[in-house]
């Protein structure tokens, strides 16, 4: 089995070239500024300061970290019955439930959010919850697909065996079903929540666009302003939070396996 | 089983839910006006517009043309990263996934970027190839990331009695790692079609001239109201009725046949 | 940022990692090339120039969109080759300033008296040796007349945005140059200011209309907005608002005079590094004629800089005959032309987002 182990250099080869040289290339634009004559380069952490210094660029990173929170769980709250209820459908059904769940996002995401911010026009509701809506919208068939692929093709027995053992059905679910879940939902996790984080169409759109995220502070650095060290930096900066928290996530996840 | 009528209802009201939208889009693809808020009457002309416009049509062969090279590539490079990497030490499965994370992570301006100034700093011209590339460059993480769960639950011992059996290890592969985990396969295909279908920022800024995707076509008319982009969406959705038509009628026929035959035996 | 880049650039090709660069296929047109590199704003073309082109010239036209100067800038600064490029005035003059244009060839373009005197000569290329105008306008403030009083528009001008008696009622122009530059106009200030105690009156000015007027930000979804009337008053560009104007009676348009407005023009250019030069002038010279011209307006709805096209427009049986927002206003000593704003870009960017997060 060990000869599979080969099978990843091509990708990590393919990874470091066109994921990670560009990805330095960020890096090395996040530590230096501007305005330096370019040889020597001079690397300086003044991006970095001028983030933390001022208020606002933290409270928009944690505006957006809470948006994408939200957004994420109730993903699960909602996905997770659909994913579950799904699985259980003949084969045939569970095919054509894929389909449905994946169709919608070939309809232009923009295109989609305009058909919400037009249904919801004369509805009343907060911009507030119209941007969740509109988040939960694009995001809910990501979860749900996950955490279908983690439940489709389940070993029955072991639900058997549960119940064979004593087990009535919520206990069941609670002890073999979700537990065995729980990569798909990890999956569906890193899915909504780490786009969640950078999307800002959605906001600017329902929320009236008195909304601003860290997707729009990094899009408005590297786009209008042309300040692509500062840019840098805060993509940076939000990479570094997300990464640590996904860490524990993953650390959580692989504490049961590697036990 | 008696649970059976609330989890109809609930899927129901998810594609309920998913579908509202989209229904909006179509009704208003023959609305007579610019409105995208406004039912003033009914048209077609938004379709006699879109088809009369040559970079519309060209960005729908580009979207698809991409999309389908992207995600059969991405497919197949993704599914074997995935299986090397759950046979493979923990420090190299953990910074692959910490490295799958990066595109995803990333806001997509800054990918965006940092591969335009990678491509231009190799001297190759933007277009074609580096939109390509692009996709596949986003879209394998979201394969391996939809096929590692599956991996995870699949019993070691299974390939292992394979090998044991005298299968040589493509083999053990083949016929019994993969049928495991299509259901993996499948969602981190269709995942990886999606992206690349409805990808913009990243496309806008590694393409050339002329090459545009329906997103860049969207995403530049949209914001100055262009209804054809709806009567767009809405020839989508024809085309996604038929795909669904065809999946739900091609095991009918499958079946009809099968049955035919036993008759005739 | 840009030596950086141009270091990283020459570097690459230094150490002979020379890609596929593609050249041109020879071509059958007079110029060598068959091929031309369009770069326009979305929906901002008349729905047959550029077949008609290819079928005169006998070459194809590559077209692409943008959304903004910004994006498009970016994307040159990449290495992109267009033949054809329209920009707003303020990018024109960064784009000169950086070397990044070429001149055009009079010689070619030799229709240029076509053109509306009023759009010649303008601040950021003074005497029109790189660009040629395509749209033009002003901007100013679109409202109901049914519920916003005309001689509150016309008294307070820009400061009507902050009348508290229309709370909940404003679009802001979701932009921070437009946004800056009403609130500079509001105070009798220049919208080119590179002084920072007026800019940051300005940012005041627009903290507090967000702050009492909770205004909506938007850009081209107020169009929509004010023509079903969700709102009853938005700051608009001109050519938008003749749209408003003939889709919905109701309302109104005023470009602040005793305060002033910006006076816009986006125009044709040709990057220095363009594959096609010829071809690329012989275009600008097919869309200054008066079919493609009309052909423009007519389907994009702005001002054209063909002079006798802006005529027929407003004449009597033309499609904006009678529309105040039409034909943005001449010789109005406090209108003024954007200019490049290199040294306050980034304050006013910072200020901006500080407004919206208020």
């Amino acid at each position: 089995m060990k000869s599979f182990r080969r099978l990843v250099y091509p990708y990590l080869v393919w990874g470091i070239i066109f994921i990670v040289i560009p990805m330095l290339l960020i890096v090395f634009y996040a530590f230096t500024k501007d305005g330096n004559s370019v040889m020597p380069v001079k690397f300086t952490l003044d991006n970095f300061t001028r983030f933390f210094s001022d208020s606002i660029f933290v409270n928009v990173l944690i505006r957006s970290l809470k948006l994408a929170f939200i957004t994420t769980v109730i993903c699960i709250i909602i996905g997770y019955p659909c994913a579950y209820f799904m699985a259980r459908l003949k084969p045939n059904s569970q095919a054509m439930m894929v389909l449905l769940v994946t169709f919608p996002m070939w309809i232009n995401m923009l295109v989609r959010t305009y058909a919400w911010r037009g249904l919801l026009i004369e509805s009343g509701i907060s911009p507030e919850i119209k941007v969740y809506i509109g988040m939960i919208y694009n995001f809910l068939p990501f979860m749900v697909l996950q955490i279908y692929t983690s439940l489709s093709k389940m070993d029955k027995d072991l639900i058997t065996a549960a119940h064979d053992l004593g087990c009535d059905n919520k206990l069941a679910f609670l002890k073999v079903t979700l537990p065995l879940s729980v990569p798909g939902i990890i999956s569906g996790i890193t899915l909504v929540f780490l786009p969640a984080v950078s999307s800002f169409f959605i906001p600017k759109l329902l929320g009236g666009g008195s909304y601003v995220l860290v997707g729009n502070l990094v899009e408005n650095y590297f786009v209008t302003t042309g300040d692509w060290n500062f840019g840098s930096a805060i993509s940076l900066i939000m990479t570094a939070v997300i990464l640590i928290s996904m860490y524990f996530t993953r650390k959580f996840d692989y504490s049961k396996e590697d036990r | 089983m008696k649970k059976k009528p609330f989890s109809k209802l609930y899927l129901a009201l998810i594609l309920l839910f998913l579908y509202l939208p989209i229904v909006y889009v179509v009704v208003f693809s023959f609305n007579e006006s610019k409105s995208l808020t406004h039912f003033t009457g009914f048209s077609l002309r938004w379709y006699e517009k879109m088809f009369e416009s040559q970079t519309m049509m060209d960005a729908v062969y580009y979207t698809i043309v991409i999309a389908v090279i992207a995600t059969v590539v991405s497919t197949i490079v993704g599914t074997i990263t995935a299986i090397g990497m759950s046979k493979s030490r923990k420090l190299i499965r953990e910074s692959i996934v910490q490295m799958n994370n990066l595109p995803m992570l990333n806001p997509e301006i800054v990918t965006a970027i940092g591969l335009m100034l990678f491509f231009t700093a190799l001297n190759i011209r933007l277009g074609f190839i580096t939109l390509l590339l692009a996709h596949i460059i986003f879209c394998i993480p979201y394969v391996v990331l939809s096929i590692m769960p599956k991996l995870r639950q699949l019993d070691d011992n299974l390939a292992e009695a394979a090998l044991d059996l005298g299968c040589t290890p493509f083999k053990a592969l083949y016929k019994v790692i993969i049928p495991q985990i299509l259901p993996g396969i499948v969602s981190g295909a269709l995942i990886a079609f999606t992206m690349s279908f409805d990808d913009f920022v990243i496309s806008y800024f590694v393409t050339g001239p002329g090459i545009n995707n329906i997103s860049t076509y969207v995403y530049t008319s949209v914001k100055r109201i262009d209804p054809t982009v709806n009567a767009l969406s809405a020839l989508i959705v024809l085309a996604i009725t038929i795909i669904l038509l065809i999946v739900n009628i091609l095991p009918l026929i499958k079946e009809r046949k099968t049955k035919r035959n036993e008759e005739t035996i | 940022m840009k030596k950086l880049f141009k270091l990283v650039l020459a570097l690459a090709m230094a150490l002979g990692l020379c890609g596929c660069s593609g050249g041109n296929s020879s071509g059958n047109s007079e110029y060598g090339c068959d091929v031309l590199n369009v770069y326009n704003w979305g929906v901002y073309i008349g729905e047959n120039v550029i077949s008609d082109f290819q079928n005169e010239y006998g070459v194809k036209v590559n077209y692409s969109l943008f959304d903004s100067n910004e994006a498009m800038y970016t994307k040159i600064l990449g290495g992109s080759h267009y033949d054809v490029l329209i920009p707003s005035d303020y990018m024109i003059e960064r784009m000169i300033g950086e070397d990044l244009l070429q001149p055009i060839d009079k010689s070619i373009v030799d229709n240029l008296d076509n053109l509306y005197e009023g759009v010649l000569n303008k601040p950021y290329d003074m005497d029109n040796t790189y660009s040629v105008p395509y749209f033009w306008g002003n901007v100013g403030i679109v409202y109901d007349k049914t519920i916003v009083s005309e001689d509150d528009v016309k008294n307070q001008e820009w400061e009507v945005l902050k009348n508290e008696k229309y709370k909940g009622q404003i679009y802001m122009y979701d932009s921070e140059r437009d946004s800056f530059m009403v609130a500079l106009k509001a105070l009798g200030y220049s919208m080119n200011t590179e002084n920072e105690d007026e800019i940051n009156e300005a940012y005041q000015w627009l903290v507090e209309l967000d702050n009492t007027m909770d205004p909506a930000y938007a850009t081209d979804e107020a169009i929509d907005g004010l023509i079903y009337g969700e709102k009853a008053m938005g700051v608009m560009y001109s050519g938008d608002a003749a749209y408003i104007l003939s889709e919905n009676e109701n309302m109104a348009f005023y470009a602040p005079e005793k305060s002033g407005t910006n006076y816009w023009t986006d125009a044709m250019v040709i990057p220095a590094n363009a594959d096609c030069p010829g071809l690329a002038n012989e275009f600008i010279k097919f869309v200054l004629e008066y079919d493609q011209s009309y052909d423009n307006a007519y389907t994009v709805g702005y001002a054209s800089s063909n002079a006798q096209v802006l005529n027929d427009m407003v004449a009597e049986g033309g499609d904006y005959e009678g529309n105040d927002a039409y034909i943005p206003r001449q010789q109005n000593d406090k209108d003024e032309v954007f200019h490049n704003n290199e040294p306050v870009r980034e304050l006013i960017s910072e200020l901006w987002i500080k407004v919206k997060n208020s």
